[in-house]
């Protein structure tokens, strides 16, 4: 009697999930495929073709796929692979504490080239991928200007503070704060615009928006003092740079794929007002896809006319970790962090570092997230290229969440000991 | 004043335009476009960024496109790398004789937002004539015994090398090649050998004799020059173009376009004999982060299992061959392929080949300035099958390989008259 087994069924979703197939016939090709829905109804799909092996027993730990949507052994490929029906749609869990997402493994006894999303498989496991663990708190934050949703780890704490930063979507995605609490931290996930009450366009960014961000969570009795960390992607990541730049209370910042320049918009703090570096629509490219590349449309950090626009990032006090996809098809991340370390090591500076993940793209989210290959914005008719292998891009994801949260607890937690 | 200049106003498709733009102001960035609709209006768009001299000019012989959809100096950029609105559909003149496909080129100032392009109107624009046929050349239904297909006939008098042109796995009769090539001097005949008129909807085997018939009946044709005829073969036409060469010594000059070297899927049946195909591994499909289906390692097991005999003996063909192959090709490894059966000419001692290799082509090499189709939709199979090609490199491969396929055919279909004095 054969089975499929996936553990652990209900787990964080970014904890690998270990399925095995035993009692079926030796040297079987098999058919395993992935599917969920997410909570506006987009169907994302996946597949791969393995072969059980002389006892007809398959574990994903150690079995090579065939071919399908990965090849090799990827024991989470049918999670990072998944893809939807319809083009250029994102994988963005909305609600993060009251569901999972539920993920279907089947399991058929055949391989070809059929739609086996109307076969009866041979045997089905639905396992929960949560983005948040009990206990985990969340708080609505409408105070002063700040909004928000703050995540709180369960327990008295007080517990190292990070800011999220998403990037030029707008809006506020909580999945990466809410995973971030399950590890522990404190973690406000900030929205800047396009949210509630605030501007509906990114006209500028107003540094003193976030230093008030800053010092709530400071001042949240569950928060650790004096310094907090920011975890930011994309434009998000300009901001996070400049974060650390000018706010003394921000001790550690990952970056992930932003420009170390002000680009498209003027940054504001107090007297400062730094001009962006122009862009140039003419060099917009468009992918076969009829995706828009923006990888060449901004102006170059390193040209001389563009200096008054580079971030001071020797006058960061705390630790920067830049994390760059060496495939993102939106930045020139590696350049842009590559400018910023050199910029520090000019100033006899050593608090930089960063991590270059050959094959990865511009979207580098937590390990197991599906990779987009472009998608809508609002500014653009046409979705934005993001690029990313997707093996490599999956390899980034995985690697690079590890030493995140390697990097705050060493950086955050250092802070504490200090008092 | 702003002028747009575009010549030839009307040509063969395959012919280069020279498109200029004066009157602007020095150092202006405008954007070009080019628009098309098919026969069943599917609108088909292009983009390109250009900036104007210090004298206000815009020459695409010279001027780079600084973005859009290709960047870089290319004259023709605007033609291929023509977009469909609806994603995946392929450019496909059906009507090759009556009418020709109507280009737009239109300027616009840089200042417009892309998404205002829509509604408003350019600075100036015109519009082109990209014909398929040229004035003079003939086209006849061919519905003779079996052969199902439509034979171009050149203008002019007296005879024509002949060719036969076949297309792959779409099936149907598809004739832009034919009625291009007769247009260059060539009589072609567009055969079609399934799921058109009465000939099998999806057949289980490959009847090689009723190729012989088509080659029988080219050379009996009274244009046809002889004493040999050439094929034009893409894909599985190009298992079945290489299999005729082998077979019938009519056949002296062959263009294989990123085929195989073996029978794929299906058996061939010549004379009553039997060989049979190598099959394809579903396991081997790959799915790309587009969700694109990519085959070209899926004959990778069969081809490990079998022997030599499974390949196609090349070495017994007695005239010439040219492989064309896109080395980015994603639906057949074409590249192993066509270098297997060339070093399996060597082995025996011929050197009767020529293989034009080109990175960055993939799999549907066609005619020069037609549009990248870079995947296409299997509806009964739910699947998109990628095809592969990076936009500007396979522009460049068609370009060059279709002046290299006409070099090829006359050079082995024309005998060289000398003066002996």
């Amino acid at each position: 009697m054969f089975q499929l087994t996936a553990t652990p069924a209900s787990a964080l979703a970014d904890e690998p999930v270990h399925i095995r197939v035993t009692g079926l016939p030796p040297l079987q090709l098999v058919t395993l495929t992935a599917s969920l829905k997410d909570e506006k109804g987009n169907v994302f799909r996946s597949k791969a073709f393995y072969k059980t092996n002389e006892v007809g027993e398959l574990d994903l730990m150690k079995a090579p796929a065939f071919g399908g949507d990965y090849v090799g052994v990827h024991p989470m490929g049918l999670f990072w692979s998944l893809k939807c029906q319809k083009a250029f749609r994102r994988l963005l869990k909305q609600d993060v504490m009251n569901s999972p997402f539920w993920v279907t493994l089947n399991l058929y006894d055949t391989v070809g080239l059929q739609d086996f999303s109307t076969e009866e498989p041979i045997a089905s496991q639905v396992v929960q991928r949560w983005f948040s663990a009990p206990g985990v708190q969340r708080v609505q934050v409408r105070e002063g200007r700040v909004r928000g949703a703050l995540f709180l780890p369960p327990g008295e704490g007080p517990f190292p503070g990070v800011i999220d930063l998403f990037g030029g979507r707008g809006g506020l995605v909580e999945f990466r704060a809410s995973l971030l609490a399950a590890h522990g931290l404190a973690v406000l996930a900030l929205a800047y615009f396009a949210y509630e009450d605030l501007p509906e366009l990114l006209q500028e960014i107003d540094l003193e928006y976030f230093e008030e961000a800053a010092n709530l969570l400071l001042a949240h009795p569950k928060v650790q003092t004096p310094g907090i960390g920011v975890i930011s992607v994309s434009k998000g990541a300009e901001i996070g740079l400049a974060m650390a730049c000018f706010l003394k209370q921000v001790v550690a910042t990952v970056c992930i794929n932003g420009s170390t320049a002000i680009c498209e918009f003027p940054l504001r703090y107090k007297d400062l007002v730094i001009a962006p570096i122009p862009t140039f629509m003419e060099r917009l490219q468009f992918d076969i896809s009829g995706a828009v590349r923006l990888l060449h449309y901004r102006g170059d950090p390193r040209d001389k006319v563009n200096q008054r626009s580079v971030l001071p990032v020797e006058k960061a006090q705390g630790s920067i970790l830049f994390i760059v996809g060496e495939n993102d098809e939106c930045s020139k991340s590696r350049e842009y962090a590559e400018q910023a370390l050199h910029q520090l090591q000019n100033h006899g500076r050593n608090n930089g570092r960063m991590l270059v993940y050959p094959g990865a793209g511009h979207l580098i989210e937590p390990p197991y997230a599906p990779l987009c290959y472009a998608s809508p914005n609002l500014k653009l008719s046409s979705p934005l290229l993001w690029g990313g292998e997707p093996t490599a891009h999956a390899t980034a994801q995985e690697h690079s969440w590890g030493e995140i949260l390697k990097f705050f607890r060493q950086h955050l937690i250092q802070a504490r000991s200090k008092l | 004043m702003i002028q747009l200049t575009a010549t030839p106003a009307s040509a063969l498709v395959d012919e280069p335009v020279h498109i200029r733009a004066t009157g602007l102001s020095p150092f202006q960035v405008v954007i070009l476009q080019a628009s098309l609709a098919d026969e069943k209006g599917n609108l088909f768009h292009s983009q390109a960024y250009y900036k104007a001299n210090e004298a206000g000019e815009v020459d695409l012989q010279q001027a780079p496109s600084l973005g859009g959809d290709y960047i870089g100096v290319h004259p023709m950029g605007l033609f291929w790398s023509l977009k469909p609105e609806k994603f995946l559909m392929k450019l496909v003149k059906k009507d090759v004789v009556n009418s020709p496909f109507l280009v737009q080129i239109k300027l616009y100032d840089s200042n417009l937002q892309l998404t205002d392009i829509a509604t408003t109107a350019p600075k100036v624009s015109l519009t082109l004539e990209r014909w398929y046929v040229a004035p003079g050349v003939k086209r006849i239904q061919v519905r003779e015994g079996p052969l199902r297909g439509t034979l171009f006939l050149p203008p002019g008098e007296g005879r024509f090398p002949g060719i036969i042109d076949l297309f792959g796995g779409i099936g149907g009769l598809i004739e832009y090649r034919a009625s291009l090539l007769a247009s260059h001097g060539f009589v072609s005949l567009a055969l079609a050998y399934f799921n058109y008129e009465d000939l099998p909807a999806q057949p289980e085997k490959t009847e090689l004799d009723y190729f012989e018939e088509a080659v029988n009946f080219l050379l009996r044709h009274p244009k046809v020059l002889g004493p040999g005829i050439g094929i034009v073969s893409i894909s599985k036409g190009a298992e079945i173009g290489l299999s005729m060469a082998i077979h019938l010594k009519q056949v002296t000059a062959t263009v294989l376009i990123n085929g195989p070297n073996f029978i794929l899927g299906i058996p061939q049946v010549y004379h009553g004999q039997i060989s049979k195909p190598l099959a394809l591994s579903p396991q081997s499909l790959s799915i790309n982060a587009l969700g694109l289906a990519e085959f070209q390692h899926s004959f990778e097991e069969a081809r490990r299992e079998a022997s030599e005999t499974s390949l196609l003996p090349i070495e017994k063909a007695q005239g010439h061959f040219l492989f064309i192959v896109g080395e980015d090709d994603k639906n057949l490894n074409s590249k192993v392929y066509a270098e297997q059966a060339t070093q399996q000419l060597s082995r025996y001692g011929k050197n009767n080949w020529t293989l034009l290799s080109y990175p960055g082509a993939g799999h549907l090499l066609e005619p020069p300035y037609s549009p990248l189709c870079c995947a296409s939709e299997i509806s009964s199979l739910h699947l998109s099958i990628h095809w592969g090609g990076e936009v500007t490199p396979h522009a460049a491969a068609q370009e060059h390989s279709w002046k290299e396929i006409q070099k090829f055919l006359r050079k082995h279909l024309v005998p060289v008259v000398t003066s002996q004095l």
